[in-house]
C-alpha cells in the first residue's frame, strides 16, 4: 500500500512535521515536497496552506514562498539525492549540447566537465547566483538550439522504444512460427505413418520392406522440401525488414543548430556551423553583360544610299532580316581589339605556360581577350 | 562583352586546297607556339626543306594522343583521344573524312566549324582546342569532349524523368549559347536536341557548326535549305534568303516544345508538309499578320487557320507553367521580325520565376554515364585491375619511426 504511493517506508510512526499527525492515525497519509526548499509535509497540510495561493512555507525559520502546483512526492528517501537529481535535470536540459556539434573529443569532454561544475556548484550552494545568471543567460542566447536538441532527444527516445517494442515483436513472431513449423512437422509424420499402415494393412507380406522404405523417403523429401521454402520465405522477409529498417531507421540528422553561435563565449569548442550561403538568383546571361558597348552608342538608323534599296525591300524584310544587326556588327567589327594588346597577353600566357598551367588555344585566347577588355 | 580576338578577321576566307587551309592555321597558330620556337629552329636547321607550316602542325599533333572510336557520322569520325602529356584530360578527335565531293578542298563543314568554333569560346559552345592535319592530309579538329550525350537521348529515353526546373535548366543553358552567338553574328542553323551535347558536369553545349555562317551582310543572299525540317522556321521554308537569328529562336522553341511534350512538335515529312504543320498548329502567316509574307518566294496557303493565342500554348504546355508558356509563345512567333531574340528570351521572366533551374549537378543524366563519369574520374594510367583489387589497404609502418 505504501509502496503505491511513491514511499517504500513501512514506517507507522511516520509523523508530518508541520501538523503532527501521524500514519498510525492516518494510513492514508502520503508526504509532498517543494523543490523550493524540499521541507516534507503532508498532502492535508499541503491542501490546507497553499489552496487559497502563494503562502510561505510552513516550516519554522523557512521563509520560502511555496506555490500548490509545485508540490510533488519524493522520489529518493534521501532529500539530498532528491534535490541534486532535480538540479542536474534542470541543468542538463538547458546544456543540451550534444557530442557531434563539438570539433574535438576533448572538447566534448570540456564541456561534459563544465556542466558538473555548474551542477556541483548548485548542489553545493557555492557561487549560486552567478552560475544562475550564466544559465540563464546561456538558455535564453541558444534557445533555438536547446529546443533542436530537447526535439532530438525525444525523437531518439521514441525510436528507441519503437525499435524495442518492434524486436520484442519479432521474438514473439519467431517462437510462434517456431511452434507451428514443429506441430506441422509432427502431424506429417503421423499421417505418413498412418498411410504406410493402412497400406501394408491391404497389401501382401512381401512389398512391407519396399514400402517401409519409400514411406521413409517420401517423408525425408516432403519435410526437406517444406524446410527450403519456409528458408525461402524467412529469407525474403528478412530481406523486406531490413530494407524497412534502412528506410525507416534513417539516421536522425543532427539538429539545424542555428543560433548556436551566440553560445560560443560560454561553452568552448563547438563547432563553427556553416550557414548555407543564400543561393544567388538565377543570372539567364551567367555574368556576361548584354548589351554592353565601351566606345560607342548605336543609333536607331544611319543614313547611307547604299542601303536605302535595303529599306525599301519588303521581302527582305519579310525575311527577318533586320539593318540594325547590321550596323550592330559593324560597329562592333570597328571597335572590336581596342584595348587588347597582343604582346602583353602572349607574354602572360607563356608565363603561365611555363607553369604548367597549358590551356586549351582558342580558349585561352578568348579568355585573355575578356581581359583585355576588362581592363580597356 | 566577351568577344575573341578573331572576331573582327575578314568573313570573305577562301580555300583553294586543303594545303593552304592548313597554312593559316598554322599561321594563326604560330604566335601559340612561341615557346616552343627554339626547338623548332633547331629542328629546321637540320631539315631545311621541311616549311615551318608543317612543323607547326607536328607539333600540335605531337600534343594530342588517339584513342578508340566513338562515333562515325556522315563526313566525319570522331575518336577519343587525350593531351600526350596529360593522359588524364580527354578530349574528342574529329576526323574529317576526304570527301569525294571535294577531291581538291575541304567540306564547307569543316571549314564553317573551324572557322565559327576557333572565334567562339564560351560555357555553352563546344570549345575547339585545336586544328591539325594528319597523313594523307586528313584534318582533325580536336574538340572539348562531352561525355553525357545530347538532349535527344535524354528526351527519347522512357527511363528519365525530368521536370520543368531541370527543362528551365537546359533552356537557359541552350539560350545562352545560342545568344552568345548570335552577339558574335554567328548563326548555328542546325540547332537541334541531337546537337546539344552535355559535359560531364552536365552542362549543355552547342555543338556541330557545320551551317554556321555569319549574317547581317546587306544584299547577301543566304541559303534557305538549312536547319533539320522540323526544327526549320518559316521563313525559311517560304525560300527567305536574307534572315537573322530569329530562325535559331524558332529552332530553340521546337526544342523547349520538344522537352515539354517528349516527342518532337512539329515532325513533318516533307517541306510542304512541314509550312501545313506549323500552320495548324500556330496559324496561318497572312499579310495582316506577317506583312511582306506573300512575297517569299516559296510562300503558299491552302485554307487560312485563324492565329493561335495565348490560351493554346497554356492547353498545350501545361507543365511550362503561364510564364513558361509565354516565353514559347514568343519564341514560336511567325513573323521572324516579331519573334523574340535570343537576348529577349534570356530577358524573359520565366528564369526567374519559381521553380529555379536545376543545377547541374542535380541534372538527369543519360543511363550509363556512371561508367563514363568513372572513367573520367580515375586517373590516368590507372587501372582497377590489380593483383589485390580487393584487399584492403596494407598498412604503412614504413613512415612510423
Amino acid at each position: 500500500m505504501a509502496s503505491k504511493n511513491g514511499i517504500d517506508r513501512q514506517d507507522e510512526d511516520e509523523v508530518c512535521p508541520v501538523c503532527k499527525s501521524s500514519r498510525y492515525l492516518n494510513p492514508n497519509m502520503r508526504f509532498l515536497i517543494n523543490p523550493e526548499c524540499y521541507h516534507k509535509m503532508c498532502e492535508s497540510c499541503v491542501d490546507r496552506i497553499f489552496s487559497s495561493g502563494p503562502a510561505s512555507c510552513p516550516v519554522a525559520g523557512c521563509r520560502k514562498t511555496l506555490r500548490k502546483n509545485r508540490f510533488r512526492q519524493q522520489t529518493f528517501e534521501d532529500i539530498g539525492v532528491e534535490r541534486e537529481v532535480d538540479i542536474r535535470r534542470r541543468v542538463m536540459h538547458i546544456l543540451n549540447r550534444r557530442e557531434e556539434e563539438f570539433d574535438s573529443k576533448r572538447a566534448y569532454d570540456d564541456f561534459l566537465e563544465q556542466r558538473e561544475e555548474i551542477i556541483a556548484n548548485l548542489v553545493c550552494r557555492t557561487d549560486v547566483a552567478k552560475t544562475e545568471a550564466q544559465l540563464q543567460a546561456y538558455a535564453q542566447e541558444n534557445m533555438q538550439s536547446i529546443k533542436a536538441n530537447q526535439l532530438l532527444e525525444e525523437q531518439e527516445a521514441t525510436s528507441f522504444q519503437k525499435k524495442i517494442l518492434m524486436e520484442q515483436e519479432e521474438a514473439r513472431l519467431r517462437q510462434q512460427m517456431a511452434r507451428e513449423e514443429y506441430e506441422n512437422e509432427r502431424r506429417e509424420q503421423q499421417a505418413t505413418r498412418e498411410d504406410f499402415l493402412t497400406r501394408l494393412a491391404s497389401g501382401s507380406a512381401v512389398d512391407a520392406a519396399a514400402l517401409a522404405r519409400e514411406g521413409n523417403k517420401v517423408h525425408l523429401k516432403k519435410s526437406s522440401a517444406r524446410r527450403s521454402e519456409e528458408e525461402r520465405i524467412r529469407q525474403k522477409q528478412a530481406a523486406l525488414r531490413g530494407s524497412e529498417g534502412k528506410r525507416t531507421g534513417t539516421p536522425l540528422t543532427t539538429a539545424d543548430t542555428a543560433g548556436a553561435v551566440a553560445g560560443a563565449g560560454f561553452i568552448k569548442g563547438l563547432r563553427k556551423i556553416k550557414t548555407p550561403e543564400p543561393e544567388k538568383p538565377y543570372d539567364p546571361f551567367m555574368g556576361l553583360v548584354p548589351g554592353k558597348r565601351d566606345y560607342y552608342t548605336q543609333l536607331e538608323s544611319y543614313p547611307y544610299a547604299f542601303l536605302d534599296k535595303l529599306r525599301a525591300d519588303t521581302t527582305v524584310q519579310a525575311g527577318g532580316y533586320a539593318l540594325q544587326e547590321y550596323y550592330s556588327r559593324t560597329l562592333l567589327e570597328a571597335f572590336a581589339g581596342l584595348g587588347c594588346f597582343v604582346q602583353e597577353e602572349v607574354a602572360e600566357r607563356d608565363a603561365t605556360s611555363a607553369l604548367g598551367l597549358s590551356k586549351p588555344a582558342s580558349t585561352a585566347g578568348a579568355a585573355m581577350a575578356a581581359v583585355g577588355e576588362k581592363a580597356a | 562583352m566577351a568577344l575573341s580576338p578573331f572576331g573582327s578577321r575578314s568573313p570573305a576566307v577562301t580555300v583553294a586546297s586543303p594545303n593552304s587551309a592548313l597554312r593559316l592555321k598554322a599561321a594563326a597558330a604560330a604566335p601559340q607556339n612561341a615557346s616552343a620556337s627554339t626547338s623548332t629552329i633547331i629542328r629546321s636547321d637540320l631539315n631545311p626543306e621541311r616549311e615551318l607550316a608543317e612543323q607547326l602542325n607536328d607539333d600540335i599533333r605531337r600534343k594530342y594522343v588517339k584513342g578508340k572510336k566513338l562515333g562515325e557520322g556522315t563526313y566525319a569520325i570522331v575518336y577519343l583521344g587525350n593531351y600526350r602529356d596529360d593522359p588524364s584530360s580527354l578530349v574528342a578527335i574529329k576526323k574529317i573524312k576526304v570527301n569525294a565531293e571535294y577531291k581538291d578542298g575541304l567540306t564547307m563543314d569543316a571549314i564553317r566549324e573551324v572557322k565559327y568554333l576557333q572565334e567562339l569560346s564560351h560555357r555553352n559552345i563546344i570549345a575547339l582546342h585545336d586544328v591539325f592535319s594528319s597523313k594523307d592530309q586528313n584534318l582533325n579538329l580536336v574538340l572539348e569532349f562531352l561525355p553525357g550525350g545530347d538532349l535527344e537521348m535524354l528526351i527519347k529515353d522512357g527511363d528519365i524523368h525530368y521536370g520543368a526546373a531541370d527543362i528551365k535548366a537546359w533552356m537557359g543553358m541552350l539560350a545562352r549559347g545560342v545568344w552568345f552567338c548570335h552577339e558574335n553574328f554567328v548563326l548555328h542553323r542546325d540547332i537541334k536536341p541531337n546537337n546539344l551535347l552535355i559535359g560531364a558536369d552536365g552542362e549543355v553545349k552547342l555543338a556541330d557548326f557545320g551551317l554556321a555562317r555569319s549574317f547581317a551582310d546587306p544584299y547577301l543572299n543566304m541559303t534557305h535549305q538549312v536547319i533539320t525540317r522540323w526544327y526549320r522556321p518559316p521563313e525559311l521554308l517560304f525560300g527567305a534568303r536574307q534572315y537573322s537569328g530569329a530562325v535559331d529562336v524558332w529552332s530553340m522553341g521546337m526544342v523547349f516544345a520538344e522537352l515539354l511534350l517528349r516527342v518532337p512538335l512539329l515532325a513533318g515529312m516533307s517541306d510542304l508538309d512541314q509550312i501545313t504543320k506549323i500552320c495548324e498548329a500556330f496559324g496561318t502567316p497572312t499579310e495582316e499578320n506577317w506583312p511582306g509574307v506573300t512575297q517569299l518566294p516559296n510562300y503558299v496557303t491552302d485554307k487560312v487557320v485563324p492565329l493561335q493565342g495565348r490560351d493554346f500554348f497554356l492547353r498545350q504546355f501545361p507543365t511550362a507553367g503561364p510564364v513558361g508558356a509565354d516565353l514559347l509563345m514568343s519564341m514560336c512567333v511567325l513573323d521572324p521580325r516579331k519573334r523574340a531574340t535570343a537576348l529577349q528570351v534570356l530577358q524573359h521572366r520565366w528564369w526567374t520565376t519559381e521553380p529555379r533551374p536545376t543545377n547541374n549537378e542535380d541534372l538527369p543524366r543519360k543511363s550509363g554515364t556512371k561508367k563514363m563519369g568513372n572513367d573520367l574520374a580515375r586517373v590516368g594510367g590507372e587501372t582497377d585491375e590489380g593483383l589485390f583489387k580487393n584487399a584492403a589497404r596494407q598498412l604503412d609502418f614504413g613512415g612510423k619511426k
